[in-house]
């Protein structure tokens, strides 16, 4: 029953190899958002001076959502995943997976998991030597059913950063260049997923829009479970409804783009 | 002196033309700068949605050294960024063989080749952002405030281009520095807080003055709304001095550990 998928096992361990072979990159990454915590800690800090809230919440409660965010990012966020998506479709190396009963999405996810498994371990290397002093601002719910709230809505925002990543890759298909697109809809998503601020502190008419959009299920919603900010449970269900759907309408556009593509694409040697 | 001038102007015809050829690449990228400078204009007006001021400073004041901050990165960006971006990967490919049969230092010919006129472009907006600040705070500088303004900048722009120098040449030593480029710009977001609200002694010591990204942008801002202060102006020019004489050593250091195509 699980033989068709041990080829996937396979392109998952090849991943984790691979990406292994960067520790030390990823090593001094993850040291470097040290300094991204810091830059939060100073500015928030500042923020706070003289009050004790802050849209309804604490110095600790924010700089606990930062913190979250950033172990988040090594877990599940696209590193590069379009740019390698890309390269395959410019350099012609997805010539081999049309010749081959291998999936082109389902191989390159293994490759994402496996790569998002070694990046996510490693932050937690400088998040501990970091312990002694972060560990004042922390604040995390002593309720252990955030952990499993947060944890199916982290795995659907794995999917989605992975499936707008794959957009992304695909549109190399039509254009040479995607490298603009991608940053260009970073910007979106730093903002619009919670990267910058908490969402919860936009206006509430923003606040409304933004929870309509996928880059809110990205990053911001599993984060605010695990943090706290969102606690009623109803909400996160209907949280999680939407987030299935945005996983689902990503996933059609990711084959529509693939299909289509496809079309357009022109395999040249052997 | 002349020779490396005629280079750069041959290298920056080069890089108008081939933006005149991909102008829809022009345009987004255009694009992508201006997003980016509205991400940090907007968390500002979040912000200061829930609070009056940050480490003493009013909104248009953060405006203003955001302005500033933004200023000497397109201005980076501009002129630099595309060279030394692509020197990380060309050490891993080794077409960085390339620039050693160049006519002229290799570190002037890696990190000068290609312009983004599409952040050039974007300085403007960010000098409009600077202007529309000073207005907001009834500021009205003099010929030599501005002029000194510029100078600090030009100076900001020489110590984030050695910092930037310095982290790509560890491709050198680890034959990749994929990702480790990107995180110069987390460097970029110290320069965007005001340098009083660093209290702590260690990241006053690490942040403001052996890295002096804070300075670098808290420096010329002051300058606009407090008025002139020449030994604050030799400071930052001694800082930009001494990071390129690191920058030059190290990646001259790096140089001689190349060993054209790794893999």
């Amino acid at each position: 029953m699980f033989a068709p998928l041990n080829k996937y096992r396979q392109a998952f361990l090849v991943g984790l190899q691979s990406n292994l072979v960067y520790r030390v990159n990823f090593a001094v990454r993850g040291f470097f958002s040290l300094f991204h915590l810091a830059a939060v800690v100073i500015l928030w800090s500042a923020a706070f001076a003289g009050r004790s809230d802050l849209g309804g919440f604490t110095l600790n409660q924010t700089i606990t959502y930062f913190v979250t965010l950033l172990i988040l990012q090594f877990f599940i966020s696209a590193f590069n995943e379009d740019y390698q998506i890309s390269e395959d479709i410019r350099n012609g190396l997805i010539n081999q997976f049309l010749l081959k009963p291998i999936n082109y999405f389902a191989y390159r996810f293994s490759i994402f998991v496996a790569a998002r498994l070694v990046t996510g371990m490693l932050v937690i290397l400088p998040l501990l030597i970091a312990l002694p002093v972060l560990a004042q601002y922390l604040a995390f719910p002593r309720d252990f059913t955030v952990l499993l709230l947060g944890l199916p809505a982290m795995a659907m925002s794995a999917m989605i950063q992975f499936s707008i990543a794959y957009c992304f890759g695909m549109l190399t298909f039509w254009f040479l260049e995607i490298q603009g697109f991608v940053i260009l809809s970073m910007a979106l998503e730093t903002v619009l997923g919670g990267q910058m601020f908490p969402l919860d502190l936009l206006p509430a008419w923003a606040y409304s829009v933004a929870k309509c959009l996928p880059f809110y299920y990205q990053m911001y919603f599993p984060a605010a479970i695990f943090t706290g900010r969102l606690t009623d449970t109803a909400a996160i269900f209907q949280g999680y409804l939407i987030q299935a759907c945005w996983v689902g309408v990503l996933l059609w556009i990711n084959h529509l783009l693939w299909t289509r593509g496809l079309r357009r694409h022109t395999a040249v040697g052997g | 002196m002349l020779h490396y001038a005629k280079i750069w102007l041959a290298s920056a015809r080069y890089s108008i033309t081939r933006t005149l050829m991909f102008r829809g690449d022009f345009f987004v990228w255009s694009l992508v700068e201006l997003f980016w400078m509205s991400v940090n204009l907007f968390t500002i007006s979040v912000i200061y949605d829930h609070t009056d001021s940050i480490a003493g400073w009013s909104k248009y004041q953060m405006v203003l050294l955001v302005g500033t901050s933004l200023l000497i990165q397109r201005f980076l960006m501009g002129f630099f960024w595309s060279s030394i971006f692509e020197m990380g990967r060309n050490i891993r490919s080794g077409n960085f063989d390339f620039y050693l049969a160049q006519p002229g230092n290799v570190m002037f010919m890696a990190t000068t080749r290609k312009l983004d006129p599409d952040s050039l472009v974007n300085s403007v907006l960010a000098a409009a952002v600077v202007i529309y600040a000073a207005r907001q705070l009834g500021l009205d500088p003099g010929v030599g405030q501005i002029a000194l303004y510029g100078f600090m900048v030009i100076c900001g722009v020489v110590i984030h281009y050695s910092i930037l120098v310095l982290s790509i040449s560890v491709a050198f030593w680890l034959t990749s520095a994929q990702g480790i480029e990107g995180t110069y710009f987390t460097l970029m977001e110290f320069s965007r807080l005001p340098r009083k609200a660093f209290t702590g002694l260690a990241t006053q010591t690490l942040f403001v003055w052996l890295l002096p990204v804070v300075v670098v942008t808290n420096a010329p801002a002051r300058l606009l709304i407090e008025g002139f202060d020449f030994r604050l102006a030799a400071w930052l020019f001694a800082a930009a001095v001494g990071w390129l004489a690191v920058a030059v050593f190290v990646f001259h250091r790096g140089l001689r550990n190349y060993t054209s195509a790794s893999s």
